[in-house]
C-alpha cells in the first residue's frame, strides 16, 4: 500500500495541486456570509498568521457550513415538535412560525459536542426547566 | 427575519448579554448579523435573543478554535505562517466529534480529497450565496501613535552625558517648573472712558445713517419735488398749523418746526403736532450729526406744562377714521426717529402716505398736538429703546407692548404707552437750525443715553 501510494505520488501530487488550486479559486468566487474582516479579526486574535485571503475565505466558509448545519438541525427539531393548533382552524394547514429557540439549539448542539444549558430565569411555560424527556411527553 | 424572541415575550438572559457585551462589541454585533442571515438562509423565520447570542458565541469560538489549531499545526511543523494544510488539519480536528467522515484519508498527500474539504466543497456547490448585509470596514482601526520625539529629532542635546540622543526628549521646563502668574494688564480708567465714548459715538452715527437712508426713501415717494435728502423735505405736512399738502419747504424754512417741535413753544406750533414722520427726520438727522460730537450747543427750556405722552400703536381699528399703523402724540417737543428695518422702503412710503392723509383729515381734531413727534418703530426692541429714551428724559412710562413683526401687513395690537413727565426739568438744547433730539438733555443723561444706544444698537 505504501509502495503503491509512493509510486503514484508524483502524479497524484500534481493532480492534487491542480485540484487544490482549482478548489481555492472556486472558493474565491463564493462570498461567504461571514465577512472577511470579522474572520481575520478573530484569526489574528488566536495567532493565525497568513496574508493569503483564500485561507481566510476557507475558514469563513467552514464556519458558515458549521453554523448552517447546526441551524438545520435546530430547524428540524423545531419542525418535529407538534404545533399548537386552535380548534377553529382544524382544517387549516399546520402553520407555525419557525423560531430559533434555545431548546432546539441546545438539542442540536449536543450532537456536535457543545453543551449549552440555558438557565431559566423565569418560567414562561409550565414545562419550563423540566427534564426534556418528561417535557416531550 | 423578525425577532421572534420579542414577539413571543421570551426575552431572557438580559443580564447575560450585559456581561458579554463588553468583550468586542463591534465584532459581536457583526457576528450577530451574519448569524441571523445564515439562520434566515436555512429557513428560520424568527429567533430568540438568547438563542442567537449563543449561536454567535459558538461561531466565534469555532473561528478562534480553528485558528488556534491551525497555528498549532504550523508551529509543530516549525513554521510561523500557516498554510492550507494546516487549515485542513485543523478542520479535521474540529470535525472529529461528528465522526470521521474521511479520517482514513487525512494524511494522504492530497488535501483536497480529505473529508473536510469535500464537505466544504459540497456546501459551496449547494448552498446559496448570501453575502453579508453591509460593508464592513477593516477593523480594529489602528490609530497612529504619536511618539515622543527623540533628542535627535528635537535638535536638542540631552543635559546629561549618560543619556543617549536617540531616547525620547525630556519635557519642556514649563510643564514642571512653576512660575508665578499675575495680571499684567493695567486698567486705565481714562482710556476706558474714552473708548466707551468713542463706541457710543460710532453707534449713534450708524443710527443716523440708517435714519437718513430711510428719510431719503420716504421723501422720494411722498414729495413731488426732487429735493435732496439732506434738505430733507418731507411731504406736505409741515409747519405752523398748516398740515395740508403744500409745497415742500426749502431747507431753510425748516428751522421752524418742520419738525413740529417748536423749540418755539408757540401755541400754534403746538396745534399741528401730527407731523409726518419724514419731517422729523431730516432736520433731526442733520442736527444730530453735527451736534453729536460737539455735545449740546444751545439750550432750550421745556414748556412748563408737559402733557402726557400717548404713544399709540393701533392697527385695524381706525383712529381718526383711518387705520394708522403709527400714531404718536406727545405734548413735549421732541424728535426722535427710530425706524424699523431700512429695507422696508415700500412700507415707509405707505406709512408716510397714511400719516399724510390722516393728518390732513384730522388736523382740527387733534386737541393737543404734540410739539414733537416721537416716531418709533413698532418693533419691540426699538420701542423699548424709545421707552428708555423717554425714561431718560424724565418720563415715567408704563408700556404694554406686544411684539409685532410686520406692522403693515397685519393690524397691530393696540399699544398704549402712557408716559407722564416727572418733572419738567429737562433741558432742551438745540442747534441753530433745527431741533435735535439728542441734544436736549443734560450731560449725564447724554452719557446714559449713549449707553442705552450702545446696548440696543445691534446694527451697524
Amino acid at each position: 500500500m505504501n509502495g503503491q501510494t509512493s509510486h503514484q505520488q508524483p502524479k497524484d501530487r500534481h493532480d492534487d495541486d491542480a485540484t487544490l488550486t482549482e478548489f481555492l479559486a472556486s472558493l474565491m468566487d463564493y462570498t461567504p456570509t461571514i465577512p472577511d474582516e470579522l474572520v481575520e479579526h478573530y484569526l489574528a486574535k488566536s495567532g493565525f498568521q497568513c496574508p493569503d485571503t483564500r485561507l481566510t475565505r476557507l475558514v469563513a466558509v467552514a464556519t458558515q457550513k458549521f453554523i448552517a448545519d447546526v441551524a438545520t438541525d435546530a430547524l428540524q427539531q423545531c419542525k418535529a415538535r407538534p404545533a399548537v393548533i386552535k380548534d377553529k382552524r382544524d382544517k387549516q394547514q399546520k402553520e407555525k412560525r419557525l423560531i430559533l429557540t434555545m431548546e432546539d439549539l441546545s438539542k442540536a448542539l449536543r450532537e456536535y459536542g457543545v453543551n449549552v444549558k440555558h438557565q431559566e430565569y423565569f418560567a414562561d411555560t409550565p414545562s419550563a426547566g423540566l427534564d426534556p424527556a418528561s417535557r416531550d411527553e | 427575519m423578525s425577532d421572534g424572541g420579542e414577539a413571543e415575550g421570551t426575552r431572557d438572559e438580559q443580564n447575560g448579554s450585559n456581561l458579554r457585551s463588553g468583550d468586542g462589541d463591534y465584532s459581536r454585533a457583526i457576528s450577530r448579523v451574519a448569524m441571523a442571515q445564515i439562520c434566515e438562509g436555512v429557513g428560520f423565520e424568527g429567533f430568540n435573543e438568547s438563542a442567537l447570542d449563543s449561536l454567535v458565541d459558538i461561531a466565534i469560538r469555532y473561528v478562534c478554535e480553528l485558528g488556534k489549531t491551525t497555528r498549532f499545526y504550523a508551529n509543530s511543523a516549525g513554521r510561523t505562517g500557516c498554510n492550507i494544510f494546516d487549515v485542513v488539519q485543523g478542520l479535521e480536528d474540529l470535525g472529529k466529534p461528528l465522526g470521521f467522515t474521511g479520517a482514513s484519508e487525512v494524511h494522504t498527500d492530497c488535501v483536497v480529497s480529505s473529508g473536510a474539504i469535500r464537505e466544504i466543497k459540497e456546501y459551496v456547490d449547494m448552498a446559496d450565496e448570501v453575502p453579508f448585509a453591509q460593508p464592513v470596514p477593516q477593523f480594529p482601526v489602528i490609530r497612529e501613535r504619536r511618539m515622543i520625539p527623540s533628542f535627535l529629532q528635537m535638535g536638542e542635546t540631552p543635559a546629561f552625558k549618560h543619556v543617549p540622543q536617540w531616547l525620547p526628549a525630556f519635557p519642556d521646563a514649563h510643564t514642571y517648573v512653576r512660575t508665578p502668574v499675575w495680571n499684567e494688564r493695567l486698567s486705565d480708567p481714562r482710556t476706558d472712558k474714552i473708548e466707551l465714548a468713542r463706541q457710543h459715538r460710532k453707534a449713534e452715527r450708524s443710527l443716523l445713517n440708517l435714519q437718513q437712508r430711510l428719510v431719503c426713501n420716504g421723501s422720494s415717494v411722498a414729495t413731488t419735488s426732487a429735493e435732496p435728502c439732506n434738505g430733507g423735505n418731507g411731504s406736505g405736512v409741515n409747519n405752523n398749523g398748516n398740515l395740508s399738502l403744500e409745497k415742500p419747504l426749502e431747507a431753510e424754512d425748516i428751522g421752524v418746526s418742520r419738525v413740529s417741535i417748536p423749540p418755539k413753544l408757540s401755541s400754534q406750533a403746538q396745534t399741528e403736532k401730527q407731523v409726518s414722520l419724514l419731517e422729523t427726520f431730516a432736520p433731526a438727522i442733520e442736527a444730530m450729526k453735527d451736534g453729536l460730537d460737539s455735545g449740546s450747543d444751545g439750550e432750550k427750556t421745556f414748556p412748563e406744562k408737559r402733557d402726557s405722552v400717548f404713544l399709540e400703536l393701533k392697527g385695524g381699528k381706525k383712529v381718526f377714521g383711518e387705520p394708522l399703523d403709527l400714531k404718536i402724540r406727545k405734548a413735549v417737543g421732541r424728535t426722535s426717529s427710530w425706524f424699523g428695518h431700512e429695507g422696508e422702503k415700500d412700507d415707509k412710503k405707505r406709512r408716510v402716505e397714511f400719516i399724510l392723509r390722516q393728518s390732513l383729515e384730522n388736523q382740527q381734531e387733534l386737541p393737543q398736538l404734540i410739539d414733537n413727534v416721537v416716531c418709533f418703530s413698532p418693533f419691540l426692541e426699538f420701542g423699548g429703546l424709545v421707552l428708555e429714551e423717554l425714561q431718560l428724559e424724565g418720563y415715567e412710562s408704563s408700556a404694554m407692548l406686544q411684539p409685532h413683526q410686520n406692522f403693515l401687513d397685519s393690524p397691530l395690537p393696540q399699544m398704549h404707552w402712557c408716559c407722564r413727565p416727572l418733572e419738567p426739568k429737562m433741558v432742551f438744547c438745540e442747534e441753530e437750525e433745527e431741533t435735535n433730539m439728542s441734544l436736549w438733555r443734560t450731560q449725564d443723561n447724554f452719557l446714559r443715553h449713549q449707553e442705552q444706544v450702545i446696548k440696543h444698537a445691534t446694527w451697524n
